[in-house]
């Protein structure tokens, strides 16, 4: 399963995806990496410019929807476009908080070079969701996000 | 009539339809969508549920209105307005939208489509060249914190006293382009560190550069285009299509946050997360109040500042001044906003979201220069057909809180757009039909191809059928500069 996709016709005016992992970790990557190809190929930017990203929330859906924003700030404050996001999320057991360490790397936004998208404004709390399932045994995790362009 | 909502929508008159407020729990005055049959018939279902949110909300007056761009958007429609009491009603981002004060501007000029025909590939260039457009760009002003406080304060009025425009642009622009009480204490560090550097930028997706022409077939009232400085023969103007970039973005998703708190506080439940409101008089109402009035005077100042930009690349191109070219403003207007302004009830906290005033002759807002007119106002269609320069009337000030429509509106998805044309191919295909576009981004101009867009001639026929604005002139497009 693709870790994410575009879904169409929610919203005509924006843009939408739905991002999967089989852990929350696998998830924040993958819903990062939506963001990330919203706004630029890729492959076509370096990775010369590094960001390590670290935030805890009690809940799982609130740490996603600020790692995401971080992205879009950082799109502007520091003008950059990005080419990988990693992330690795963990709960402590005793005080059930998420813990992330986000690692987001790219390059200062060059139109000459870079293949660039359309600038996302915000993340939204349209129809945004955060969900743990199962598919064929195995633990899967599903979010769904809508971008105001 | 087959509609897009299974509620009961009554017609009021031709271009008026009603829904009653026992067709939703909730609803506290009815909701009313100005729109032709035809086009009612084609709104979204969107609207009809989002507009009958917006009427359940605390402290609204007299209905929840849509106008006929309408679409659905978060939280209120595209094309909502709704004004609430501000003793007990609330204020909400989701009423203003993310990009905050969004708006148009017109500027004239003397020149004449035989003037601009053998030079516009070079017009073009320099514009796109003067005007930084797409992801992230960042503006030519190079500000510190202070100054950029000064820019939220004062907006296009900081523009003027720094040089970068003429003295006279400021009543030609709406709340003469520097809104009062604007506090920048109030606004994040996350917001200024986004828009600080952004000053005199399009952005990206619906936004755009345009130069058009207004042809004497497509002017509606030869006596009020004349007095807004609309002469006809071909002649030349310049739109803009932009907000308060990453600036308004940030505080506005700032204060959703805040509010989806104090909602809790304040014992509001709304219908839609998106709608996330604070009673307007709270610390919360007033801090987004005032934050949104720094986020509106940095778009003033963007615009302004964007029209400096316009200034010098005609002068280069044409060898002659701005001054000598008569490149005035005609307008400046809002389109996402929310402002206190006084009607029959008082006082009254009008939220427009896709929607622009449209204040009517006589009103005391106005300029001298047009108190005998009206309000300009400036209407944006997509980059392949044309825009409207229209002007408000006494109608929409007791109908609509003095609002009207702002563009046309999306029918089809950004992806379907996309697999429809390429943006390479429509530009050539635009260059065929006379229009050079530079774009920065090739999907995101295959995504702003005209038949992803209402025809705004029908909406523009039904706000001058209802009177709630009069058209003046049409303007056609010849260059686009998008993000």
């Amino acid at each position: 399963m693709a870790p994410f996709t575009f879904l169409e016709d929610i919203v005509l005016a924006d843009a939408a995806f739905e991002a999967t992992g089989d852990s929350p970790s696998e998830l924040f990557e993958s819903a990062a990496q939506a963001v990330i190809e919203t706004l630029v190929d890729p492959r076509t930017v370096a990775s010369t410019w590094h960001r390590i990203i670290e935030r805890q929330d009690d809940d799982l859906a609130s740490l996603l929807f600020d790692w995401l924003s971080d992205i879009v700030y950082l799109k502007d404050a520091e003008g950059v476009v990005f080419r990988t996001a990693e992330a690795v999320v963990s709960q402590d057991t005793a005080s059930g908080i998420w813990r992330l360490r986000g690692a987001l790397a790219g390059a200062p936004i060059d139109a000459g070079r870079h293949s660039l998208r359309a600038d996302v404004k915000a993340v939204t709390k349209h129809l945004y969701e955060v969900s743990r399932g199962e598919r064929s045994g195995k633990e899967t995790w599903l979010a769904r996000v809508v971008l105001d362009i | 009539m087959q509609l897009n909502t299974t509620m009961a929508v009554n017609r009021i008159s031709d271009e008026i339809w009603e829904i009653p407020v026992s067709e939703k729990p909730g609803m506290l005055v009815p909701a009313r969508i100005y729109a032709t049959k035809q086009i009612l018939t084609a709104m979204d279902s969107g609207v009809f549920e989002q507009v009958t949110n917006v009427a359940c909300l605390p402290g609204i007056r007299r209905h929840a209105l849509c106008m006929p761009d309408g679409h659905w958007g978060y939280g209120f429609p595209i094309g909502g307005v709704a004004a609430f009491d501000p003793r007990e009603g609330i204020i909400s981002p989701g009423g203003v939208g993310y990009d905050i004060n969004c708006g148009m501007r017109l500027l004239r000029t003397d020149l004449t489509l035989a003037d601009v025909q053998p030079k516009l590939d070079a017009l073009m260039t320099e514009l796109f060249r003067k005007v930084p457009a797409g992801v992230g760009s960042k503006g030519f002003v190079r500000l510190n914190r202070q100054e950029f406080d000064e820019v939220l304060r004062k907006g296009a009025r900081w523009c003027i006293e720094q040089g970068y425009g003429w003295s006279e642009d400021l009543q030609r622009i709406e709340e003469r382009g520097c809104i009062a009480g604007a506090d920048p204490s109030k606004v994040s560090a996350h917001a200024v560190e986004r828009g600080i550097g952004q000053l005199g930028t399009l952005g990206s997706g619906n936004h755009y550069l345009e130069v058009q022409v207004a042809a004497d077939d497509r002017i509606f009232d030869l006596a009020t285009a004349a007095k807004l400085g609309i002469t006809g023969h071909d002649q030349i103007v310049v739109m803009v299509h932009c907000g308060s970039r990453g600036f308004g973005h940030q505080v506005a998703s700032d204060y959703l946050k805040v509010f989806e708190k104090a909602m809790k506080r304040y014992g509001i439940s709304v219908k839609d997360q998106q709608l996330a409101c604070a009673p307007f008089r709270s610390p919360e109402g007033q801090d987004y109040f005032t934050a949104m009035n720094c986020a509106a005077n940095s778009a003033f100042a963007n615009r302004q500042i964007i029209t400096h930009r316009i200034r010098e690349a005609f002068a280069t191109v044409f060898g002659r001044s701005a001054e000598e070219l008569g490149m005035h403003i005609i307008y400046d207007v809002a389109h996402n906003i929310a402002k206190v302004e006084r009607y029959e009830e008082g006082d009254l906290v009008v939220h427009r979201k896709g929607a622009t005033r449209a204040f009517g002759p006589g009103s005391p807002e106005l300029p001298d220069i047009y108190r005998e007119t009206g309000q300009p106002v400036i209407c944006g269609g997509s980059m392949e057909t044309g825009s409207y320069l229209l002007v408000g009337t006494d109608r929409a000030m007791h109908e609509t809180f003095g609002s009207t429509m702002h563009g046309s509106g999306r029918t089809m998805s950004r992806a379907q757009a996309k697999r429809s044309v390429r943006g390479e191919q429509l530009q050539q295909r635009m260059a065929a039909r006379g229009i050079i576009v530079k774009a920065v981004s090739m999907s995101g101009l295959a995504e702003e191809a005209g038949f992803a867009y209402k025809n705004i001639s029908e909406v523009v026929e039904t706000v001058d059928l209802a009177g709630i604005t009069k058209k003046v002139a049409e303007l056609r497009p010849i260059g686009n500069i998008k993000g």
